[in-house]
């Protein structure tokens, strides 16, 4: 070896190679995270303009999923499939364990509804630190934030709504809503209509009637749609009605002519309209003893759910029964309530491959001049039509569970990860009154299928088992009275 | 995007002072030097047979090469002089003898004496260095030339089955592309992929299980494309103290595979031409006279519809051109091969084009420079498999064709799902260079660099029409580049200290980095037919995900040698990784070893019952470190309406850290009974710490799932490995072989996260295997014995204990017959016990009231009643899950084949020699459940793969293969 060859070498080899170090391009430890850290997010100019459609996106998630879930626990639909767990039908076979999903379909309601009510936490952190943050941002994200609150108190007996927070009430969580939202009520009937909402499961009629009118003030046809994005984000439900294989969600025949009202992936669903204005100043009045009102208030409801018209689909309805066969498909196919009611004909629709009109927005099978007709003495008989113009109107709009007077558990998740929170403690399990029937039986109806092995009708009348509204009515269920 | 450097910049550093003193030129030009040849033959002492492939090495010059099958070797050019000639054969104690070697030639003999444990042999995966296995405390496997070359298989994950003590080697499917399960000693994590790190020629390679869209219960996978030729030699490394000087990569085991680089002598060239018959496994197959009994009563179709129709035999075939050859001072290989196949199913075709070389040179008395470089290029159709909704086999097996395809004959349906283009094109270049530098001829430097470079295009085309998918017609894309570039450097210092105690030091660095870049996208809704582009889709969406990665560490080892019978070793490794949280510095990696020969001993009784005796011991630990950027708190967004909408996404977690898994293990080789029969039996006991477990955050935070190092996995377990040469008379020698081995798994620990699952029905819960079966069984609510209701339980087995797919025994037995030192005929079966499986299909098949396994093995499907005693029929398949699981044990008998060394008379002067094989893979299989092939592995994506759960998919094919050889 060389020695005075090798040593001026050396020196020179280390100093250029750790001099390369700096380069990003020979230090192989440099690694670049392609998504938005925290260091990234403090560097962004307009924090909470870039943060708000984000809190967009998320409502619509939380909307899918409550209606993906709820819908199927009610009576307005059951699970016949692989898509949603089918323990979703037993309103008591809803525990945390069952209803511990993330995704939009069955069982995210939980995730989704509060991953909206942090996100929207957040945003109004950042917006505190944000000068450019503007009041209308502001108020949208309040909006968010209150709006998450009325989703959880209206589908959960309880639930924390902070890290290691303990549960609070479904009054407590509608409390915090209503101071939310009347920051936000500049943002239009929007604010109004949750606020009403928001009053009526707080059972507070004055100021539910009020804030419906507010809502109304600005326009009586008034809606709002949280509409998706085809590519990305999808209307789930939409996904279990029609595009998927086994369309898993099949109606209730009586209610068969409602259904699917999400006729694209992109198909809003709607969260305030003024039907529901009109509902709720029929349920207050009638709560409170004036059913010549009360009446007068359903058929104005009923009148512009008729209003919103209908669109053709075309259905080739593939749906099957849990015993595999053929579910009602047949304009012929006529619908009792349950034994002692009427046999009513038009709820049905031919589901052949041909089109079919069927409501995106609103309709009733209910009469609003029959309604109007109706004795103010016959106060069940209102009750009964109001229960009914709920379900219908409402329907796949996440309403239907509440009005039964079903809560779901928190997700086990939370019960399991958060200290405050133990099994068996308020909101960590399901809330189902006496008065719903056992296992599955809102969704039974008689025969299960009316067709023979070959496909022939066998019988024109199906009978479903339980009519859930006059069950409500017996138990006099409203958030008014109770 | 936020740009992160570690700031263990010292790391670097210290790999720069060392490549930069390493590389300073220092050494003299080499001078020419007076050749001549050494020619001789190498027999079997104990029957005076003619030792064919042992290889023949001159000691310290590369010089080398292999005795042909009338055991001769000649070696051009050595160096005139004094030499030292070393032969060395599995089986077979080396031996050496010093030669004058003139410039005539010297003409030598060789008398081999058979060893059953091959303690001589000399491995260099675990200890930095070249080291006799003697001297190893631990296990490594190693697979030879010679085995590799007669293998009846085309890639290495095929290689690895049945010749592996403590692996279990799972296929996924039949189809071109996929790949298989490799698990070394039980499941050590229950978040990470357990596929082994593979390393080829020092380079770090794409080892990963789902490199593209799945189609169903299948993935495209990196292990598919890395091809069993051309190698050397492979080592194995199951984890523990064997493999702890690979810290934060290795708790899964490491896999060295080194390519040939030629050996001295004039060019010889290698020709082979294989031809193979493929045939279809059907043994799980039912066909359509199983779920349209209807339509075949009716003569609509007949009741083989599958097995006339779109089963098939397909024909394979693979030519290979190599040539190697070289002088003193430099050596090379070069090779091209070609592989063809057509497939059993419709669309399955595939081809493959591989052309790779490798050098290496004397550059000096000191320096010795490699050079190794592959390109494969792979192209292959598929169809949907494992899917209940698109796929041509399960849509049949469980009587959905009609109803999805929407046509109203099978004969339509079945046009129907063969109507998508599923095509997928995979180019790699594999690069590795480096050298060994003798400073003295005490110290020694190696170094490697070398890049893994895959890039795979995917196409899925579901044309116009194809009702089952997007009638109006969809295409995608998905495509992935990756790349890894890896840097080893070690230097040994071997030292006598005095008569009888020496030391090896070995001190090093190693790292790689890794970056992934994946494209996907999806167009829907063409207008016209024959559209296969974006640009003509009504829908276009993209995505992507990128990913960096840096691993790296310093590491010491010394290895001390007392009276060359006892060995004492110990070294550690320390680590640095960016997938490392802010908190965690290093990872520190120690281990310690103990060999000792006492068979060697005087006071040891001689005599031909124990030949020869080892017994070892080791503690080590290993790493598994986090994936990419699972350490920072990030937000990511989706495109929502025309704007970009964020959310949440890693809730973050500055104290990430590899997961650590501690090892000891012990055990004994020996040699018995004249040495014909060796015995290695190893107890192993694994227990992970800081395991990863996807802890999740409250819900209330809105925040996901973080990975955490919270749990505890335990994996216990025997390795038995056996040899016995049964005969070994001059003209006929038999052996016979086995492995059997043990895995008991538990997660012992999960701190404070709950239970939760892998895929739908594999639970991890604490006290239980890793994905133990968590399922719906039917149960009796009143005691009036009558099921009427359903619960979620964990499945224990007769035993009660928990059903997992994983097995808890399994192994291997192999034998070999050769007869007149010309014709070699072997077998290799290899089986798996414990195991539970899971049939999806006929979950799929009950939606058509068809209960497959009532009607195959007449197993009656739960009836359920309700609570007053009245029977409503059978139980739905969600609620009574358990039923579709079944014991999955299985036999394979693997490998059959027979080669047959032409005699020189037949070849003549045309060639040196020449050689043709028959062979026979997967001849035939044993199974507990006549329902599915419970070694199908079911691979639904990355991370963790647990396999077991099976639908409708084809069993690795019955490939029966000929070939001729001929060496020129």
């Amino acid at each position: 070896m060389n020695q005075t060859r090798k040593r001026p070498f050396l020196p020179l080899a280390i100093a250029v190679l750790v001099g390369f170090q700096g380069c990003d391009f020979l230090d192989p430890t440099n690694v670049q995270n392609p998504l938005t850290t925290t260091d990234d997010l403090a560097n962004a100019e307009e924090p909470t303009a870039a943060l708000l459609p984000g809190l967009r996106a998320q409502f619509a998630r939380a909307i899918s999923a409550v209606v993906s879930t709820t819908e199927n626990v009610s009576d307005n639909y059951s699970i016949h499939g692989t898509g949603i767990n089918k323990d979703f039908d037993n309103p008591r076979a809803v525990t945390s364990q069952v209803a511990n999903g993330t995704g939009t379909g069955g069982g995210g309601a939980y995730w989704n509804i509060q991953e909206l009510r942090a996100l929207a936490d957040f945003v109004l952190e950042i917006a505190t630190g944000d000068a450019t943050a503007t009041q209308s941002q502001i108020a949208e994200a309040r909006y968010y934030r209150g709006v998450a609150l009325v989703m959880l108190a209206e589908n959960f007996s309880a639930a924390p709504v902070e890290l290691d927070g303990a549960a609070l009430s479904g009054r407590e969580l509608l409390t915090l809503a209503v101071t939310e939202l009347q920051g936000a009520t500049g943002s239009g009937s929007l604010a109004h209509a949750t606020l009403a909402r928001a009053y009526r499961l707080l059972g507070d009629a004055a100021n539910a009637v009020s804030s419906a009118n507010s809502a109304l003030a600005l326009g009586d046809g008034f809606y709002n749609l949280q509409e998706y994005d085809a590519a990305t984000l999808t209307n789930t439900p939409h996904a279990f009605l029609v595009t998927r294989a086994l369309q898993e969600m099949q109606p209730l025949p009586r209610l068969d002519f409602l259904d699917p009202k999400f006729l694209s992936r992109a198909a809003g669903i709607a969260y305030a309209k003024g039907e529901e204005m009109y509902l709720i100043k029929a349920e207050a009045a009638f709560a409170g003893g004036d059913f010549v009102a009360g009446r007068a208030e359903l058929a104005r409801g009923l009148r512009l759910a008729l209003s919103r018209g209908t669109t053709s689909f075309i259905d080739n309805d593939q749906r099957l029964n849990a015993d595999l066969s053929i579910r009602p498909r047949d304009a012929a196919i006529k619908v009792r309530a349950d034994d002692e009611s009427p046999i009513r004909s038009g709820l049905v629709l031919n589901r052949n491959g041909s089109e079919v009109a069927v409501p995106e927005l609103s309709s009733t099978s209910l009469d609003p001049d029959s309604v109007a007709a109706i004795p103010v003495g016959d106060t069940d008989a209102l009750w009964h039509a109001l229960h009914l113009a709920r379900q219908e109107i409402l329907f796949l709009e996440g309403r239907r569970m509440s009005d039964l007077g079903i809560r779901l558990p928190m997700m086990q998740r939370e019960i399991d990860a958060n200290p405050n929170i133990n099994p068996g403690g308020p909101g960590t399990e399901p809330v189902v009154p006496g008065y719903i029937p056992a296992g599955e039986t809102m969704d039974f109806f008689t025969p299960a299928s009316p067709y023979g092995p070959d496909g022939t009708l066998l019988t024109d009348v199906v009978t479903v088992n339980v009519d859930m509204n006059k069950v409500l009515v017996a138990n006099g269920v409203s958030p008014f009275l109770n | 995007m936020s740009p992160t450097s570690l700031n263990r910049k010292a790391l670097l550093s210290g790999i720069t002072l060392i490549a930069a003193f390493l590389f300073t030129p220092n050494a003299p030009p080499a001078a020419a030097q007076e050749v001549g040849s050494v020619v001789g033959t190498v027999v079997d002492e104990a029957s005076g047979r003619r030792l064919a492939d042992a290889q023949v090495l001159v000691t310290g010059t590369g010089i080398g090469g292999l005795t042909n099958a009338a055991g001769f070797f000649r070696l051009g050019a050595v160096p005139v002089g004094s030499a030292e000639i070393s032969v060395s054969l599995i089986g077979y104690q080396r031996t050496t003898q010093t030669v004058t070697v003139a410039p005539a030639g010297v003409s030598v003999e060789f008398r081999m004496s058979q060893t059953a444990i091959s303690l001589g042999e000399i491995v260099v995966t675990g200890v930095g260095q070249a080291t006799e296995r003697r001297a190893l405390g631990t296990t490594v496997d190693v697979i030879s030339a010679a085995e590799i070359d007669q293998a009846p298989v085309q890639n290495v994950a095929q290689l690895l089955q049945g010749r592996v003590a403590g692996a279990t080697v799972n296929a996924t499917s039949s189809q071109p592309g996929t790949g298989s399960l490799i698990n070394f000693r039980g499941v050590s994590s229950v978040v990470g992929a357990q596929t082994p790190v593979i390393y080829i020629d020092g380079v770090r390679v794409d080892n990963d299980q789902s490199t593209a869209a799945g189609t169903g219960g299948e993935q495209s996978s990196a292990l598919a494309d890395l091809m069993a030729s051309d190698i050397e030699r492979i080592e194995i490394t199951k984890g523990g103290a064997a493999s702890t000087l690979y810290g934060s990569d290795a708790a899964t085991g490491v896999i060295q595979i080194f390519t040939k680089r030629g050996t001295p002598g004039a060019p010889k060239v290698t020709a082979r031409i294989e031809r193979a018959y493929e045939v279809p496994e059907l043994k799980y197959m039912f066909d359509v006279g199983l779920t349209f009994p209807d339509l075949v009563a009716a003569g609509e179709a007949p009741a083989t519809l599958l097995a006339d129709q779109y089963w098939r035999n397909g024909q394979a075939q693979t030519y290979y051109v190599g040539v190697n050859g070289g002088t003193a001072a430099v050596t090379y290989r070069l090779s091209g091969r070609i592989n063809q196949t057509d497939g059993t199913q419709p669309k399955n075709g595939s081809v493959q084009y591989n052309l790779s070389g490798g050098m290496q040179a004397t550059i000096s008395d000191r320096l010795r420079v490699e050079f190794s470089g592959a390109y494969t290029r792979s192209s292959f159709d598929r169809l949907f498999n494992g899917t209940a909704i698109a796929d041509p086999i399960t849509t049949f097996e469980v009587g959905d064709a009609l109803f999805f395809s929407g046509e109203s004959t099978l004969q339509g349906a079945l046009e129907m799902f063969l109507r998508p283009d599923i095509t997928e094109e995979v180019n790699r270049f594999l690069v590795s260079g480096g050298g060994h530098f003798n400073w003295n001829d005490d110290v020694e430097t190696r170094f490697t660099v070398g890049v893994d470079a895959r890039t795979n295009h995917q196409r899925v085309l579901q044309p116009i029409g194809f009702t089952p998918g997007e009638p109006t017609g969809s295409l995608t894309r998905f495509n992935r580049e990756f790349t890894s570039v890896s840097l080893n450097l070690a230097t040994t210092w071997r030292t006598r200290l005095n008569d009888g105690l020496s030391s090896a030091l070995t001190f090093g660095a190693q790292g790689f980095r890794d970056d992934e870049s994946v494209f996907n996208a999806n167009g829907t809704g063409f207008a016209l037919p024959g559209s296969e582009d974006f640009g003509s889709a009504a829908e276009v969406s993209a995505g992507e995900g990128n990913s960096e990665l840096f691993n790296g560490g310093v590491f010491v080892d010394e290895q001390l040698a007392v009276q060359d019978k006892l060995f004492i070793g110990g070294g550690v490794r320390i680590d640095a990784g960016s997938s490392f949280g802010d908190e965690i510095a290093y990872q520190a990696y120690p281990k310690g070893t103990l060999s000792y020969v006492i068979s060697e001993e005087s006071f040891m009784p001689g005599g031909d019952i124990l030949n020869e005796l080892k017994l070892r011991g080791a503690y080590g630990r290993t790493g598994k470190f986090p994936g990419p950027f699972l350490r920072d708190r990030t937000f990511s967004a989706i495109p929502f309406r025309g704007e970009s909408a964020p959310s949440f996404a890693n809730p973050g977690n500055d104290e990430l850290k590899p997961e650590v898994t501690s090892t000891i293990e012990y055990g004994f080789d020996a040699a018995l009974l004249d040495n014909r029969i060796g015995v290695g039996f190893t107890y192993f006991d694994a227990v992970t710490s800081d395991a990863l477990f996807l802890v999740p955050e409250q819900p209330s935070t809105g925040l996901g799932n973080q990975l955490r190092n919270v749990g505890e996995i335990a994996n216990t377990g025997i390795e038995v490995a056996l040899s016995a040469t049964v005969l070994n008379i001059e003209d006929y020698v038999w052996s016979l072989s086995g492995t059997f081995n043990t895995v008991t798994n538990e997660v012992t620990d999960m701190g404070s996260a709950a239970d939760f699952n892998i895929e739908a029905q594999k639970r991890v819960s604490e006290g239980k295997p890793v994905g133990t079966w968590w399922m719906t069984h039917p149960v009796d609510t009143n005691g009036d014995g009558l099921a009427d209701g359903s619960e979620t339980q964990f499945v224990t087995k007769e035993d009660g204990s928990y059903a997992s797919p994983q097995p808890d025994q399994f192994g291997a037995f192999s034998t070999q017959l050769t007869l007149w030192n010309r014709l070699s005929l072997s077998a290799l079966a290899d089986w798996a016990t414990g195991a539970y499986v899971f049939d999806y299909g006929s979950v799929w098949a009950t939606f058509n009231a068809i209960y497959r396994r009532e009607e195959i093995e007449g197993v009656t499907f739960p009836d359920r009643y309700d609570t007053s005693g009245t029977g409503i029929g059978k139980y739905s398949q969600s609620a009574a899950r358990r039923a579709f699981l079944y014991e999955g044990d299985w036999l394979k008998l693997r490998e059959v084949s027979a080669r047959y060394e032409l005699p020189e008379s037949l070849v003549g002067d045309r060639a040196e020699r020449a050689s043709i094989y028959a062979s026979v893979r997967n001849l035939a299989i044993w199974s507990s459940t006549a329902m599915v092939d419970p070694e199908l592995s079911g691979v639904t994506g990355g991370g963790l793969e647990l396999g077991g759960e099976s639908s409708i998919t084809a069993s690795p094919n019955r490939a029966f293969r000929f070939g001729l050889e001929f060496v020129f």
